[in-house]
């Protein structure tokens, strides 16, 4: 047979099924099972074409309904199933899965992506060895506020080693007798596997936002945690009193420290537009203190500007990063 | 009323009379239906109905290579496909013989 011919049944056949979609599963797969055998004895029979000798595919359907229905020694009732509707979706999943697994596979090398993954079962059975560590030193060891990534006890990481060792080989040795199983415990293996990927995922978020927020305060959510709050620009005098232009701040780790608002407001006309300017100060005209010019620097130690704020005697020089609060909103 | 609508109800016994004198394939037993007189019956019911009958246990079912296109898949009447032509036949010669009597009751009333 040539693949026009090939073609022409299997797109009879899948016309038919989806005319039949509205059918029970069983019973449609019962009808369906040989069709394709079926019309290839019937167009090897002729040269004409399916539709010319049996009509429409959805013709076929129709008269292929009837005969399912039930008369005499009709189709043996498929057995009442109590989660019917249940199975039918599980079904679904499993066909929508079973595509995607034959899909898959010849990306990444494959016939199947399920064929990857029954190699990656020795690597599955080390990870629930450390999760079901992980899960009993966590129940096992509840005042221990902070969960690390070994399986503690009383903070004992010799312990952590031992128990951690304990449960991979015990996981590996029931992975590789995971056959021999009969039905309710390996119904037991499927729920725990199930409660330690909800405690794997559970822990996986809470140590990823412990990585990305590590200090895990209260600044910023109390209305007066964070003192920085208020800072809407900075402003960095040297110890000349001179006011240091585009100016950056960093922390211990070398990370900026950004805080302000990186916008001015005209004196004038009150118009609010984006600071031009990279760095500190964000807006140079709303300086605190009178800068002198950086050529004609004062030969004093001390400031002469400071004379304005006489409550903060060794504000710029002991504490560039934040000019006195006492001279709040500097900006405004 | 047309034969189309009573074909439905006799289609089983029909196809398990058919097979009574050998065994066949899906086509070859809609040429023998259609052959005895049977003229309204489908492809698709003959297939259906030999779907429904082999999963009811009445026919057993075997592959028979053809030098010249494809497989052919034959259809045999089994014990369990001799009694229940058997005991359909008796049924349905016992409705036809009422039916008969009832016209023929009517026609002289």
């Amino acid at each position: 047979m040539n693949s026009t011919a090939q073609d022409e049944i299997t797109d009879y056949v899948e016309r038919v099924r989806a005319a039949l979609a509205d059918l029970p599963e069983a019973t449609r797969a019962e009808l369906l099972e040989d069709l394709p055998e079926h019309l290839a004895e019937i167009r090897a029979e002729d040269t004409v074409t399916l539709t010319d000798r049996l009509g429409t595919p959805e013709a076929y359907a129709a008269e292929l309904r009837t005969t399912a229905a039930a008369f005499v020694g009709g189709f043996p009732d498929p057995p009442k199933r109590r989660f019917e509707p249940l199975l039918e979706a599980r079904a679904d999943v499993l066909r929508i899965l079973g595509r995607a697994d034959v899909k898959v596979g010849p990306v990444i090398g494959y016939p199947k992506a399920s064929d990857f993954l029954v190699l990656l079962r020795p690597a599955w059975w080390v990870l629930r060895g450390y999760l079901a560590a992980m899960a009993v030193a966590y129940f096992l060891d509840a005042q221990s506020s902070q969960v690390g990534l070994l399986p503690r006890i009383g903070n004992s990481t010799f312990v952590a080693l031992v128990l951690l060792t304990g449960f991979i080989v015990v996981s590996i040795a029931f992975g590789r007798r995971r056959y021999s199983l009969s039905r309710w415990p390996r119904l037991a293996v499927q729920a725990g596997t199930v409660v330690l990927m909800f405690i794997a995922i559970g822990g996986f978020f809470s140590a990823d936002s412990d990585v990305r927020d590590p200090g895990y305060s209260d600044v910023g959510y109390s209305g007066n945690g964070n003192p920085y709050d208020y800072i809407q620009d900075v402003f960095v005098y040297d110890n000349q009193g001179r006011l240091v232009p585009g100016a950056r701040l960093f922390d211990q780790e070398g990370q900026p420290i950004n805080m302000g608002n990186p916008y001015c407001s005209d004196p004038d006309t009150g118009e609010v537009e984006h600071s031009r300017n990279m760095g500190f100060p964000f807006c140079p005209e709303a300086a605190p203190f009178a800068s002198s010019a950086p050529a004609a620097a004062p030969a004093e130690s001390v400031p002469p500007t400071l004379d304005a704020t006489p409550s903060s005697p060794a504000a710029p020089t002991k504490t560039p990063k934040e000019p006195t609060p006492t001279s709040a909103s500097p900006s405004r | 009323m047309d034969t189309t609508q009573l074909l439905k109800g006799v289609l089983d016994l029909a196809v398990l009379a058919a097979l009574r004198d050998g065994d066949g394939y899906g086509y070859d037993i809609l040429r023998r239906l259609r052959a005895a007189g049977l003229d309204e019956v489908g492809d698709a019911s003959v297939y259906g109905t030999l779907r429904r009958l082999f999963a009811g246990g009445f026919l057993n079912t075997y592959v028979v290579p053809s030098d010249e296109g494809p497989h052919r898949k034959y259809y045999g009447l089994n014990a369990a496909g001799h009694a229940e032509l058997q005991r359909s036949g008796k049924v349905w010669q016992g409705f036809a013989s009422t039916m008969d009597d009832l016209l023929r009751e009517r026609e002289t009333a």
